[in-house]
């Protein structure tokens, strides 16, 4: 299932190792994560959900979700999406018996809900006390995702405090601008991310960028995750730390781990979140079956690490990210069955669905997909017709045959550590969720912390670059370097922003945004 | 006869459910059930206590808890397990054995506990990180559904819970309560009861009444889910470190608190790195594993450490507050001495709020 030719992407595998899962030698290559090694070997089913035992597979692979929570050397939990093979690795999987792929416990899924529905545990067996006590035991035995460690952790604690002048969280593409633009202006700056490489979701982004030539148009993604890369390299006052994940702002003290076994404690006089976003999911029956994929998840298989993630899929949604996939599929000799879309018209630009369409794809528009198919992994969807409330129109159920579905009807920001450090949030449809009121240079309503990027409001590279600038730049200057060159820097930037959303795709954008700005708010305040 | 209740936490919904056969009782909560301590404990509960009060409070709770989750068909996923208080020196030791016979003449089943024993009971357990410890009645309540079924039970008898209705004034006229004022209405109570928990001191300022209890507030996080390991209860007596498994699997622990000025609920960074150490020495098996959250909450104790349960200068108006960090194990009982005092007019000598007055 692995690609070897593709005609952009030219796939260069590490080592040769072996992994064992649930006990059989399975081979992989260095570089590869456990869970897109095990996927390449065929295997669909990563674990089994907490009540229900139902089948979990491979789902975002950026370690946003809970599907592939698996025993690694004796430590449970661990999400595989996130953990490198190295070889003589020993996986299992956990919660199920005998192992995930066959367990005894998926009965659950058909008859649990009939005589111990939800709340049960409070509400049923509590007369006598006896039974009450003999119920509140055994409930207990099968609570619990993942054995008790069989061996004490061997990773070497150690720990590491750090002054400097710019912490980023996210190496994206609005992280690495802002790093880059806070760094030419002086400042000190340590850059984290919590993959082994910078460039967050352009990893995958296969596809020509479009725009003006100031904002990198006509380059692939890839491409543009390597130029920033690169001239962070250069800059000698950006400290990077890869496989590091932040997991909290504390008065501005920025608690995270290195490579799982390095605290650092980091003390810094301005912060900026990039944290990106994570994929949404749509309610429909079956939608956890393995086989059922968020868009990036895909990409991040197919793009970054060669393998296919099946032979036929059909895809939900027809925005931009919907088409892109489609023939990203394509281009590695994946046959897509259909797009399927809610909403009357196909979301996404003219080209990207001229494109597809030339290839052969059908396009449902005013359909939704309404379950999957499958026992254990997806066999076929059905889609139907909706009517003008929204409802399924009985009658036009179409089978489609698949074995994967790709939903890609959008993303929301991660927003937790903006909420957590005190920022104040609002709710917005047209920024795809909860986000930060910030100010014109992207400052939060906490002091010292900025945003930047689709964290602040889900809109596409090209502008999260820009708000990486601007957040990069402004925290430079506020803690005092650049100059009037560097104000000079930043107000341009501004004026270049506003001019990429002068267009009728910038309209949903810029309505979000007045709901959030800070400015705005106190204008409409006075 | 009218009783306004302030504070939905333990104290003060154990007061609602054994008044509410007898009187109209309405409670207060300024913001929501379990926004305090009550809804932020980790549900240890023990009657290994250090006084024979306390330890009768504690007795008589564990009976009331069986009562409660009975009548009310409540389950509070009280799992009795046992509470396990170790030290990690002689001098803490002796502190505990001091507490052991006070304990063994109370009449409580407690034993002295080898550090080997302790890793029998508790696989990953390290021998060599306490000098020794005793084991005892008790052992994790999930604080949620008890808060939930208390709410449950009084509505049921008729009282009536008021959330997001903070008190605003304590209407006193010739020495005695009158009413309360809260949000912006006024209610007529012939008896006012402060269960207020950190935040008592400031309602009984609204009476008139001089209150100095100590706010403490105190951190705890929640370790991923596990198959069940640990049973007991642990609390080391040396640096405050406690933990336990809930009935999910999560292993949830904190540090006991400190006196603090400000009533937030922030966390921090400190509070992981102390904790981690401190849960990893114990159970070094615990090394590696995830934080899934963290959180903070704030609770008050008495300047003597027992609890304030009594009428004050304010005829009608009670204190029911400074339970400390037992608020769990010893709520249930407080809340029936509140209602019987009420109702009968028993009076507390060992708990009245007068003992403070010079």
């Amino acid at each position: 299932m692995r690609l070897e030719d593709h005609p952009i992407v030219k796939f260069k595998r590490g080592k040769e190792v072996t992994i064992y899962f649930n006990g059989k030698p399975v081979k992989a290559y260095e570089g590869e994560t456990v869970a897109s090694a095990l996927y390449a070997a065929g295997i669909r089913t990563f674990s089994r959900s907490f009540r229900f035992h139902r089948p979990r597979g491979f789902f975002c692979a950026i370690g946003k979700c809970s599907s592939c929570l698996m025993e690694v050397d004796g430590i449970p939990n661990i999400r595989v999406c996130k953990v490198y093979v190295r070889d003589g690795m020993r996986i299992k999987t956990q919660n199920s018996f005998p192992n995930a792929d066959s367990d005894l416990l998926g009965f659950l899924d058909s008859i649990i809900d009939r005589f111990y529905p939800h709340g049960s545990h409070y509400k049923k067996f509590n007369r006598p006390r006896i039974l009450r006590e003999f119920v509140t035991k055994q409930i207990r035995g099968f609570a619990g995702a993942g054995d008790p460690p069989k061996k004490v952790f061997e990773g070497n604690a150690s720990y590491e405090k750090i002054e400097t002048d710019l912490a980023v969280i996210g190496g994206g593409p609005a992280g690495m601008s802002a790093a880059i633009f806070a760094a030419r202006a002086g400042a000190k700056v340590i850059l984290m991310d919590e993959n082994p490489f910078l460039g967050g979701q352009l990893v995958k982004q296969t596809h020509r960028f479009f725009g003006s030539g100031r904002h990198r148009a006509g380059t692939r993604g890839i491409r543009i995750a390597e130029i920033l890369a690169d001239e962070i390299k250069e800059l000698k006052n950006i400290d990077v730390r890869y496989e590091t994940k932040v997991f909290g702002i504390y008065n501005g003290v920025v608690g995270a781990v290195e490579r799982d076994k390095k605290l650092l404690e980091i003390l810094p006089k301005k912060i900026v979140v990039a944290t990106g976003a994570y994929e949404r999911t749509l309610v429909f029956e079956n939608n956890d079956l393995p086989g059922v994929y968020g868009a990036g998840g895909v990409q991040t298989l197919m793009n970054v690490f060669g393998i296919k993630p099946g032979n036929v899929g059909l895809i939900v949604g027809s925005g931009n990210v919907g088409l892109i996939l489609t023939y990203q599929l394509m281009q590695a000799g994946i046959k897509v069955a259909a797009i399927v879309e809610a909403m009357p018209r196909i979301g996404g630009y003219f080209v990207h669905a001229a494109k597809v369409r030339r290839l052969g794809v059908p396009i449902y528009t005013g359909y939704t997909i309404q379950r999957a198919i499958g026992k254990k992994k997806v066999e076929a969807a059905e889609i139907v017709k909706l009517d003008e409330k929204w409802c399924a129109v009985k009658g036009t159920e179409k089978r489609i045959d698949c074995d994967f579905i790709c939903i890609a009807i959008g993303l929301s920001p991660t927003h937790e550590l903006l909420y957590q450090a005190g920022c104040k949030m609002r709710f917005i449809p047209e920024l795809g969720g909860l986000v930060p009121l910030r100010n014109r240079y992207g400052e939060t309503t906490v002091e010292g912390v900025y945003v930047a990027g689709d964290v602040a409001g889900i809109e596409e590279a090209t502008a999260a670059m820009m708000e990486g600038r601007i957040a990069g730049i402004d925290a430079a200057i506020k803690i005092g370097y650049g100059g009037d060159e560097a104000l000079k820097v930043r107000e341009e930037v501004v004026r270049d922003l506003k001019e990429f959303r002068e267009g009728p795709f910038g309209e949903r954008i810029v309505s979000g945004l007045k709901k959030v700005s800070i400015e705005e708010l106190q204008e409409a305040e006075a | 006869m009218k009783v306004a209740i302030i504070g939905s936490g333990i104290v003060g919904l154990s007061s609602a459910y054994f008044l509410s056969n007898s009187a109209e009782v309405v409670v207060f909560e300024r913001r929501y059930p379990l926004y305090g301590a009550s809804g932020r404990n980790t549900g240890g509960i023990t009657t290994m206590l250090g006084n024979k009060e306390l330890i009768d409070l504690a007795k008589r709770s564990m009976k009331i808890y069986d009562d409660v989750q009975g009548e009310v068909n409540f389950n509070f996923l009280f799992r009795k397990d046992g509470y396990l208080k170790v030290a990690k020196n002689d001098i803490d030791m002796e502190k505990l054995e001091k507490e052991y016979y006070l304990q063994r003449s109370a009449g409580l089943k407690v034993r002295e506990i080898d550090p080997f024993e302790i890793k029998n009971m508790i696989p990953g357990f390290n021998p060599k990180s306490v000098a020794g410890g005793f084991y005892g009645e008790g052992g994790v309540i999930f604080p949620w559904p008890v808060i939930w079924g208390y709410e449950k039970g009084c509505k049921a008898r008729g009282a009536e819970i008021k959330p997001q209705t903070e008190v605003s004034e304590i209407v006193v006229e010739n020495g005695e309560v009158k009413g309360l004022k809260a949000n912006g209405e006024f209610f007529k109570a012939d008896f006012i009861v402060n269960a207020a928990g950190a935040w008592s001191n400031e309602i009984s300022r609204l009476a008139g009444v001089s209150l100095n209890n100590v706010v403490i507030k105190e951190e705890i996080c929640v370790l991923e889910s596990l198959k069940p390991f640990i049973n007991p209860y642990i609390l080391n007596v040396s640096n405050g470190v406690y933990l336990s498994q809930s009935a999910r699997g999560e292993v949830v622990g904190g540090i006991v608190g400190k006196e603090t000025n400000e009533l937030n609920t922030s966390s921090s960074l400190d509070f992981l790195i102390r904790y981690a150490k401190g849960a990893v020495e114990m159970v070094p098996s615990l090394k590696g594993l995830s934080v899934l959250r963290q959180w903070a909450g704030v609770y008050d104790c008495s300047r003597d450490g027992m609890p304030v349960i009594g009428e004050t200068e304010v005829k009608g108006f009670i204190q029911a507050n400074g339970l400390g960090k037992h608020g769990m194990s010893i709520g249930p009982a407080v809340g029936e001495l509140i209602s019987e005092m009420i109702l009968k007019g028993k009076s507390l000598n060992n708990f009245s709020p007068n003992r403070f007055q010079s």
